[in-house]
């Protein structure tokens, strides 16, 4: 009997005033998966991740591990579940250790101290994100990769089954995008952690996730694995874009290029639209 | 920070000893040594020993200690370093209040109008403080309401909100003043400029309890509060109830800033340029800096009180004066820092 998904999301329908941000939406996601959310700018990806992980309610319900997201309190919620949002500044300069060691909160009380075994988890989230030589310096004083880096660590930190992430690779170079999302992928493989991540390149979400949805103006378009959503007829309207998907040996090695829209004369291959 | 921690704690307890040096009273070394560690040669050095110079060296550091927690707290809860009692009208909401009270209590015009004898039970010195908090609190909640519903919340937008709040409540308690006071004058400069020419033993005994009650909330939920340092939207995320933390820390400072305004007025720009000293010397995390406000805040204040004792012959300065004056120096520095 196939298991059941841990997070399962239906008819999601989110409004923001009178305008509709997502428009009846399904998603289910299984434990250690790897989901990456795609789509054009705006086309609701930032909300989906929100309501996926209860930082928003709306029209609709959001299941985790069979619970209703809306019958967990905020401290329980944050015990199963770590958002990694996009970068902003934090005020009074604190210092990477500081921020990263937030990641504890939920699981300890307003009177506990942090454990030897908290300083060692915090100490082995920077090593894993490659920032050991970086913990005392302030955070603001950080490029944008390593902000993102030091903020996956405090998600680590935190011990939850489910990370969502919103363009966790925005600010970092191809190394560290790599790096960061070799990471997360083998989080997902060895601790069974489901990751849920927004992501705008096509072809590292075809590589490192296990499916991927399409979202286009506030509708899912699509869902499925990369090779079965990534097709040049989809690609092509939801980011309204000429693109050629170049098949590979394996399930993982097949590219996307996107095209200039007034550049109709490139050289067409197999699967070119 | 251990090492900075306990030289902290060292000058704190050498402010204390050093400010009951200086005083209107001439007393010799010798003779305060004997008055510390035994009794005074005479009864009447013995009162002026227990009875007002220790109480006012007392309260001083109460005073300051408290009134650098509010700063610390106001400026982490509202992610904004220039924020300040003062600034942000706390100080001129609790003045209001105390004004309200002095009208219905303690006034030519309550006697005259008969209020005395509506609330027989309640005594001027117990409302006193009750009416500060609330005034404190009104204004806390107008200018959150202003900055969040109308304003949005800029930086500048929360102290343009906190000067206005400021300026309207000062100008009404000022009314109230000058309706009900025949020589209201006296009172104004008091909540003007602040001072702690006529502290009595007993304001210590209402402004300690408020202090180590505030304290020890605001270590409890320390942690919480360096979340909300990283954004409402994160601190959330880490299970942080952001409304209810916010509103437990607001009142919290409100009812510091209360007791103290109302025995002492208002004294400015401590909140302001203590929390900031700590965070550049001690660190920046809510527990360090609201221990480290509470000594170095104290501290200052004692000095400072030194100051308008002895800075002019026969005479003393009101010790808002000194404060503004060294605070408003060190507001354009940090502006000035904020920019460069």
């Amino acid at each position: 009997m196939p298991e059941k998904p841990n997070l399962i999301a239906m008819h999601i329908n989110y409004k923001i005033a009178t305008k509709a941000i997502l428009s009846d939406i399904d998603i289910s996601v299984h434990k250690g998966e790897v989901l990456g959310v795609l789509g054009p700018n705006g086309a609701g990806k930032t909300s989906l991740l929100k309501i996926l992980s209860g930082q928003v309610f709306c029209q609709g319900n959001v299941f985790w591990k069979q619970k209703n997201l809306k019958e967990y309190s905020e401290m329980q919620r944050a015990q199963q579940i770590a958002v990694v949002n996009q970068i902003n500044d934090s005020v009074f300069s604190l210092n990477l250790q500081q921020i990263v060691r937030m990641g504890l909160l939920p699981h300890s009380s307003l009177i506990s101290r942090a454990t030897p075994d908290d300083i060692l988890r915090i100490a082995q989230a920077l090593e894993k994100v490659g920032l050991t030589e970086k913990t005392q310096q302030t955070f603001n004083s950080l490029s944008g990769g390593e902000q993102q880096r030091g903020l996956i660590a405090r998600a680590l930190v935190q011990r939850a089954d489910l990370i969502v992430l919103d363009e966790p690779v925005n600010h970092l170079d191809v190394y560290y995008q790599h790096q960061v999302l070799q990471l997360l992928t083998s989080l997902a493989r060895s601790l069974n952690v489901t990751i849920i991540m927004s992501l705008h390149d096509v072809n590292l979400a075809a590589h490192y996730c296990d499916n991927v949805c399409l979202l286009n103006q506030g509708k899912l378009i699509a869902k499925g694995t990369p090779e079965a959503v990534f097709t040049t007829k989809q690609l092509s309207e939801v980011f309204r874009l000429p693109c050629a998907v170049t098949e590979g040996a394996s399930n993982k090695s097949f590219h996307v290029n996107f095209y200039p829209p007034y550049q109709t004369d490139h050289h067409l291959t197999k699967g070119d639209c | 920070m251990n090492k900075k921690f306990w030289l902290l704690c060292f000058f704190a307890i050498i402010s204390v000893i050093v400010g009951l040096f200086f005083g209107a009273a001439d007393f010799s070394n010798r003779e305060l040594l004997s008055c510390l560690v035994d009794s005074c040669s005479s009864e009447v050095n013995e009162m002026i020993f227990w009875e007002i110079r220790a109480p006012r060296v007392l309260v001083g550091f109460l005073v300051g200690a408290g009134l650098a927690v509010a700063g610390a707290t106001l400026q982490n809860v509202t992610r904004n370093g220039l924020a300040d009692p003062y600034l942000f009208g706390v100080v001129s909401g609790a003045g209001l209040g105390a004004s309200i009270a002095t009208l219905l209590f303690d006034s030519n015009f309550a006697e005259s109008m008969g209020l005395l004898k509506l609330f027989p039970e309640i005594s001027f010195s117990l409302a006193l403080p009750f009416a500060a908090f609330f005034g404190a609190l009104f204004s806390v909640i107008l200018v959150q309401l202003l900055v969040t519903r109308t304003f949005g919340s800029k930086t500048e937008h929360m102290l343009l909100a906190g000067i206005a709040v400021s300026f309207m409540l000062s100008a009404l308690s000022h009314f109230i003043l000058f309706m009900a006071e025949p020589f209201a004058a006296n009172k104004v400069i008091f909540w003007l400029m602040g001072s702690l020419a006529r502290i009595e033993t007993w304001y210590a005994w209402v402004i300690l309890p408020v202090l180590i009650v505030s304290v020890s909330l605001l270590l409890l939920y320390g942690r919480h509060m360096d979340a909300l340092l990283i954004g409402d939207e994160n601190a959330k995320t880490l299970g942080v109830h952001v409304g209810r933390l916010r509103f437990l820390s607001l009142a919290t400072c409100a009812a510091l800033t209360a007791c103290i305004v109302a025995y002492c007025g208002g004294i400015g720009f401590v909140g302001l340029m203590i929390p900031h000293i700590i965070r550049h010397w001690l660190g920046v995390t809510s527990r360090t800096l609201i221990i480290g406000c509470v000594l170095l805040g104290g501290a200052f204040l004692v000095w400072v009180d030194v100051i308008a004792r002895i800075a002019l012959p026969d005479q003393e300065i009101p010790i808002g004066i000194i404060t503004s004056a060294i605070g408003s120096i060190f507001f354009l520095l940090a502006m000035r820092q904020r920019n460069t």
